[in-house]
């Protein structure tokens, strides 16, 4: 009981890091564990370590074991910079990752910028930052990107509908998922819809009816809505309370694949770039025993995300040879590819100048009335 | 109507939060930042108890408020007491001291994952229409409900109830009350006992209706301003200022920008610092300890 006293006391005050190990390659990420969007981040986290200690346990990279730290920042952005400070000055690592909120971001880029340590967004949302032309210090491994995914989800209202469509948008009170709703909103006339209301949403609301009642008054018959998890589900929810008949496009964040299958609505679709558990790839059953096999925390459906990131991570180090540093490790990452197995539509490729991938997929699933089914396979966009 | 709906849902959510943070202040002067994780920790402890009285799902209510309220009462035995003396800073940053240990414990315990007490109870949340074409969820018609229970119970509680007396008797003059034969611990600890079954409460309502993530934590501290509005030594108080806060949120959704939803309660606590510091139905003397 002390033990665990001692380590929640850790995990809340942002203190949880494993022991360094001098010779081995260390890695140092900042993360919500905690925190308003943490059922986001925390799973990817979770998965990046068991994927970590996979690697250690099968010889390391290169020889050498990887030393991934932890830190929480509950999704803020004080917590974030002095997380990055301390391991960047104290760890002295050689990778800083962030997945966390994108409110973080700016205090944890200068961070890294000022020490010259390359910086990769992990489950969290891709930054402008590191699309082309990309800044040489920034990467990135998510799913989810700004704009692309917007113009994903429209396109794919636009072809699923049978009137006319009348769209309302739901944000949660971030910097980014205001921006993707503002754009969202811009280019929904552009493909012949009507572009209503947008509901930016504080994070955590007690109530999101009011929110959901206002959508629905303003007479929409569509919603898009690119926020954390709790944000998109919980408006929706309140939507269907308030007797609403629409139709729902959401991201398909970590918690999608489970959440279908709670709600079992068949007019809610998720819009994502990665597979869903229900095609049984090869590679998901990898992950689900490993999960089992560490004691994941978190179903092995949210694992996908971390999993990625820990593939990409492996790769940069493996390119980057022993001795590593900073600067190496950021030649290897320009120059990178990496076979995610089905996980999703396309390889992770990142060169000098795009630090994002060379096409983004997508794919559409929702609840077909007995299991999650797939409605739009891979369609693809070129990152330029 | 659903207008009037959202206004009620939302204050009586606030009402219900407020009320642990009055009672606790209004018998030892304490405030208690630690009653959003308190309340968190309510809900969890229903996960908890669904999946042990799996199939009887009135047990495991039943198990979880008991548990809430022995939380509570040991919070108080096992820390709370030993700060009586001390400084009231030193108890209030006691509690935000709890409230870190208690958040870092649940995301140990439970995870972040977001999680559904009803669907593990077995209980569905169908809408309800209500005459005049509003629409409630059933947890949220039965948080309504609960809080006009628990606010009518603790009006007669503190009125009639032997204890009750005791508890204002405490709070109004803790050494007279301790010369008139009265066990100030047993009273302090049956306050953090009811503040945390109140809290915890509506923790478990809130995590029925739309599910539980470790960030309802902060929807404690939103609540927080309803109980400084109406006054933080008054249950009437706490009833009107969530009414008030609650009406200033929904309104501001609707009618200007819902951004300013999150803003707008601390907005009405700042001019009601300005105007009446000790809140609606508090009294300046509270001001002067506080």
């Amino acid at each position: 009981m002390r033990s665990l006293i001692v380590a929640a006391a850790a995990l809340a005050t942002g203190a949880f890091s494993p022991a360094l190990a001098q010779d081995a390659y260390v890695v140092g990420i900042t993360a919500a564990l905690t925190g308003p969007p943490a059922s986001t981040y925390a799973p990817a986290v979770d998965a990046l370590r068991i994927y970590i200690d996979r690697v250690n346990a099968a010889g390391g990279i290169n020889g050498k074991k990887v030393n991934l730290i932890i830190q929480d920042d509950s999704a803020e952005p004080s917590k974030a910079a002095a997380n990055a400070k301390k391991l960047l000055t104290q760890d002295n690592v050689v990778l800083l990752l962030d997945a966390s909120l994108s409110s973080t971001y700016a205090p944890v880029v200068a961070e890294a910028k000022g020490a010259g340590v390359p910086l990769v967004f992990a489950s969290s949302v891709c930054p402008k930052e590191v699309y082309p032309p990309a800044n040489e210090g920034q990467f990135c491994t998510t799913a989810f990107a700004s704009t692309y995914d917007s113009r994903a989800a429209l396109a794919f209202v636009k072809e699923t509908a049978k009137e006319p469509v009348k769209i309302g948008f739901a944000a949660m009170a971030i910097p980014l998922s205001r921006g993707e709703m503002e754009f969202a909103a811009k280019q929904a006339p552009g493909l012949g819809m009507t572009a209503l209301a947008i509901e930016v949403i504080p994070p955590p609301t007690a109530d999101y009816t009011p929110f959901a009642t206002k959508l629905k008054d303003a007479g929409a018959n569509w919603v898009f809505s690119w926020a954390p998890w709790v944000t998109q589900v919980r408006t929706f929810e309140a939507l269907r309370r308030l007797d609403w008949k629409g139709d729902y496009i959401a991201w398909s964040h970590l918690e999608a694949e489970g959440e279908l299958k709670r709600i079992k609505d068949s007019r809610l679709y998720v819009v994502g770039a990665n597979a869903l558990f229900e095609d049984k790839l090869p590679i998901q059953k990898e992950i689900a025993d490993a999960a089992q096999k560490a004691g994941g925390k978190y179903p092995p459906e949210q694992m996908t995300e971390g999993w990625i990131a820990g593939m990409v991570i492996e790769a940069a180090l493996k390119g980057a040879g022993w001795p590593a540093t900073p600067a190496k490790i950021q030649a290897s990452m320009q120059n990178l590819k990496v076979d995610l197995k089905g996980l999703r539509g396309g390889p992770i490729e990142w060169t000098k100048d795009n630090h994002f991938r060379t096409k983004q997929y997508y794919r559409v699933y929702k609840w077909d009335g007995s299991k999650v089914a797939l409605v739009k396979n891979w369609f693809s966009y070129d990152v330029k | 109507m659903q207008l009037a709906v959202n206004i009620v849902v939302l204050s009586a959510i606030y009402a219900l939060i407020a009320c642990g943070y009055v009672l606790i202040y209004r018998v030892s002067r304490v405030l208690n930042l630690a009653h959003g994780e308190l309340m968190m920790l309510g809900a969890y402890l229903l996960l908890a108890t669904a999946a042990s009285f799996a199939g009887n799902p009135v047990a495991a209510i039943a198990a979880a408020v008991v548990l809430s309220l022995a939380v509570g009462i040991l919070v108080y035995v096992f820390l709370m007491r030993k700060m009586t003396g001390e400084m009231v800073l030193a108890a209030v940053l006691t509690t935000v001291a709890l409230g870190t240990l208690l958040r870092g414990l649940m995301v140990l315990i439970w995870s972040a994952q977001q999680q559904y007490p009803g669907q593990a109870l077995g209980f569905a949340n169908p809408a309800i229409a209500l005459p005049g074409g509003g629409r409630i969820s059933t947890f949220a018609a039965i948080l309504v409900v609960t809080t006009a229970l628990v606010y009518g119970g603790l009006f007669v509680f503190l009125r009639f109830g032997r204890w009750g007396v005791r508890m204002r008797a405490a709070g109004q003059n803790p050494l007279l009350a301790a010369q008139r034969g009265i066990n100030l611990h047993a009273v302090y600890a049956l306050a953090w006992g009811l503040s945390t079954l109140t809290g915890s409460m509506a923790g478990m309502l809130i995590a029925l209706d739309s599910g539980l993530t470790s960030s309802m934590t902060v929807i404690g501290l939103k609540a927080f301003p309803a109980a400084l509005v109406g006054g933080l030594d008054s249950l009437v108080g706490a009833l009107v200022g969530a009414l008030i806060i609650g009406a200033a949120e929904v309104l501001s959704i609707q009618y200007i920008d819902p951004l300013l939803s999150d803003v707008v309660p601390f907005l009405v606590l700042i001019a009601m610092l300005i105007v009446r510091p000790w809140g609606l139905f508090g009294t300046r003397e509270e001001l002067d300890r506080v």
